[in-house]
C-alpha cells in the first residue's frame, strides 16, 4: 500500500437546511476543491457517502454530483453503510489510492432529512435495523440504543446522569463550532427534564435529525508532490480498519459493546503501529450518550464500565487527557447520517493544523475517527498524523 | 412461465410473519452444531455448515434488556408509550417483541419472565407470564 494523505476536509453547517443533497454536496466539495487549491479536472474518481437520498427522490448521486462540479466523465458511486456510510468512503477511497489505482479522489458525504416530519423520520432510519425483526416488530433507532444503555445500565450500574454528562459536554463542545446544529449549553438536569424517547434515553441522550454535506479530497505522495505542498500540510491516513457485526442487534451475545468497532479499532491501531495513549484526541460515534461511552470501552480508551467515570472526571473534555468529541458530536455538532464519517475527518483536519478556534486540542498531532453504521453492523475507524 | 420455487428447509419472510399471525415463532436450528437462531439464513454463523433445519421454538421467554419507546415508526404510532424488547426464549434463541402497554420500567425488570402471544397487531407481539411460568 502506498501512502494516502487528506490534502482537504470542508464541510457545510449542519442543521435544518432548505437545500437538496445535491446542493449540500456541491457545496462541501467545492470548499474542499479549492481549500486543496486543485482543479475539479484533477479528480479521477469519487465516493458519495448517503443513506437516504430516495427519501428525496434522487438516486444515483454520483454522477449528479460530477456533473455539478464540472467532471461529468469522472465516475462516482454511493456507498451505503448506513451512519458508517462516511468511514466507508473514506476507506474505499484510501483502497483505491492506497492501491495505485487513482492518485486523487474527492469523497463526499450528505445527507438530507429534514423535509421528513418526526414519524416519517423515524420510520427511514427503522430501515437501517434488521428491518424485519426490529424495526418491523417496533423497534425505533433510539429504541435500540435505548436497549443497549438498559443493559449497559444493568451489567455496569452507569447511571442516567452519568449518560447526560456526555451530552452536557458535547453541547458545550459545539458552542465555538460553527458549523454545528446546536449552540446551546445544556446542563445535567435539562437532560434529565427533557421528554423521554426511548428509556432509558432523552431528548438530550440523541443526536438529531440532521442535514449536511462533508467533503474530502484525498490524494498519494506523488499528487502531493504535483502540488508543491509543504510538509506542514500533510494529513498522513496512518491507519485504517473496518468491521461488520450483526445486522440485527438482538441477536449478539453481549449488547453492551459492538464487535464491529473493538475489531476495526484493533486493525487501524495495528497498521498505524500505535496505541491507545498516542491519541491526542478522537471524534467517536455518539448517536446516543451511551455509544460514546461504549466506544470508549471497545477502542480500549477505557476499560469495561469506566467510560462514564472518565467523562464524569472530565478526562475527555477539551483540555482533559484524551478530548472526545471536540466538534461536538453527533449529539451536538449534528449528525447528516451519510455526512457524519466525512465531518469527522474535517475535524480532525481542522484540530490537527491548529485551526480549531476555542475548541482546539493543544499540540494535536495524532487523531482517531470511528464512525458506527446502524447498531455495529459496520464500523470504520481511521487514525490520522499531522507529518 | 417456471416459477421460482425454494427448499422445503427454507423460511421465507412471509411465512415467518404469516407464522407469527397464526401463533408460531419459526426459526433455524443448524444439524451439524445444533446452533439456533431466528433469522433469514443460508449458512451457520457458528460451523457455515448449510445443513439448517426449520424449526418452531417455545412461546416462552425472559427479557433480557428492553426500552418504553415514546416516538414510534410508522406502524406503531398509536401504540405508545410501549416496550420494545429483546427476550431469550427458553429453549433457544433471542428474538425480538414488543410489550403494549408498558410505560414505566418499574413495570418491566430485566428478567421479566414473557409469553409470546398470537396477535393480529404488527409485529411480535409478547405479554407478562404469570407468576411461575
Ligand atoms: C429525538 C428526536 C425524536 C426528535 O425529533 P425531531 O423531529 O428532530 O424533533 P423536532 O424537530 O420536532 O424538535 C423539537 C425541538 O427539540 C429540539 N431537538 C430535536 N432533536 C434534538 C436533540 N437530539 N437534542 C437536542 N434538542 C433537540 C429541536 O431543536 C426543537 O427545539 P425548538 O422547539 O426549540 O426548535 C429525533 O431527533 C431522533 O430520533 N433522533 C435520533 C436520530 C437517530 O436515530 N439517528 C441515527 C442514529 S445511529
Ligand atoms: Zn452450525
Amino acid at each position: 500500500m502506498r501512502n494516502v494523505y487528506v490534502l482537504s476536509a470542508d464541510t457545510t453547517k449542519y442543521g435544518k437546511s432548505p437545500l437538496s443533497a445535491r446542493e449540500l454536496a456541491l457545496q462541501a466539495s467545492k470548499k474542499a476543491i479549492l481549500d486543496a487549491e486543485i482543479s475539479p479536472a484533477d479528480i479521477q474518481a469519487s465516493f458519495i457517502a448517503n443513506a437516504f437520498s430516495l427519501a428525496e427522490k434522487q438516486g444515483h448521486l454520483g454522477p449528479i454530483i460530477m456533473s455539478g462540479l464540472g467532471i461529468p466523465d469522472v465516475p462516482a458511486s454511493t456507498i451505503e453503510s448506513a451512519c458508517a456510510s462516511g468511514a466507508s468512503a473514506i476507506r474505499e477511497a484510501w483502497i483505491n489510492i492506497g492501491a495505485g489505482i487513482y492518485d486523487c479522489m474527492l469523497v463526499v458525504g450528505v445527507e438530507k432529512v429534514s423535509q421528513l416530519d418526526t414519524i416519517t423520520a423515524t420510520t427511514y432510519f427503522s430501515f437501517g435495523s434488521d428491518f424485519v425483526f426490529e424495526g418491523a416488530c417496533g423497534a425505533s433507532f433510539p429504541g435500540l440504543y435505548g436497549a443497549i444503555a438498559r443493559s449497559h445500565i444493568t451489567k455496569y450500574g452507569t447511571t442516567e446522569e452519568q449518560l447526560a454528562s456526555v451530552a452536557v459536554k458535547n453541547h458545550a463542545n459545539a458552542m465555538s463550532n460553527p458549523n454545528a446544529h446546536f449552540h446551546k449549553r445544556i446542563s445535567i438536569e435539562d437532560v434529565m427534564k427533557s421528554p423521554v424517547i426511548a428509556s432509558p434515553l432523552k431528548l438530550y441522550d440523541a443526536c438529531p435529525f440532521s442535514d449536511g454535506a462533508a467533503a474530502a479530497i484525498l490524494c498519494s505522495e506523488d499528487f502531493l508532490k504535483k502540488t508543491g505542498r509543504k510538509s506542514s500540510e500533510k494529513v498522513l491516513i496512518r491507519g485504517s480498519g473496518r468491521a461488520g457485526g450483526t445486522g440485527a442487534l438482538f441477536q449478539r451475545e453481549d449488547l453492551t459493546t459492538l464487535n464491529a468497532a473493538v475489531m476495526a479499532g484493533r486493525e487501524a491501531f495495528k497498521m498505524a503501529g500505535l496505541s491507545q495513549k498516542d491519541i491526542d484526541f478522537a471524534e467517536v460515534h455518539d448517536c446516543f450518550t451511551v455509544a460514546e461511552l461504549v466506544a470508549e470501552e471497545d477502542l480500549g480508551f477505557a476499560r469495561r464500565g469506566q467510560a462514564a467515570k472518565l467523562t464524569q472526571e472530565g478526562y475527555t473534555k477539551i483540555g482533559g487527557e484524551l478530548p472526545v468529541n471536540p466538534s461536538g458530536g453527533l449529539k451536538a455538532k449534528g449528525h447528516p447520517v451519510g455526512a457524519t464519517g466525512v465531518g469527522q475527518v474535517v475535524e480532525v483536519f481542522e484540530q490537527l493544523h491548529g485551526k480549531a478556534g476555542e475548541r482546539q486540542v493543544e499540540d494535536a498531532r495524532i487523531a482517531l475517527t470511528h464512525n458506527v453504521g446502524a447498531t455495529g453492523g459496520s464500523c470504520g475507524v481511521h487514525i490520522f498524523e499531522l507529518t | 412461465m417456471t416459477e421460482l420455487t425454494q427448499d422445503a428447509s427454507e423460511l421465507t419472510i412471509k411465512e415467518f410473519q404469516e407464522g407469527i399471525h397464526e401463533g408460531k415463532i419459526e426459526g433455524y436450528r443448524c444439524t451439524n452444531c445444533g446452533h439456533q437462531q431466528i433469522d433469514i439464513m443460508e449458512f451457520c454463523p457458528v460451523c457455515h455448515s448449510a445443513k439448517l433445519e426449520k424449526v418452531e421454538f417455545s412461546h416462552f421467554g425472559s427479557v433480557v434488556t428492553y426500552t418504553i419507546q415514546l416516538v414510534a415508526p410508522e406502524q406503531f404510532m398509536n401504540e405508545v408509550p410501549y416496550a420494545w424488547a429483546i427476550i431469550q426464549l427458553d429453549d433457544g434463541p433471542k428474538i425480538t417483541g414488543w410489550i403494549p402497554f408498558i410505560s414505566r420500567p418499574e413495570d418491566l425488570p430485566i428478567g421479566q419472565r414473557v409469553v409470546f402471544k398470537k396477535s393480529y397487531l404488527p409485529g411480535i407481539v409478547f405479554e407478562k407470564g404469570k407468576t411461575g411460568d
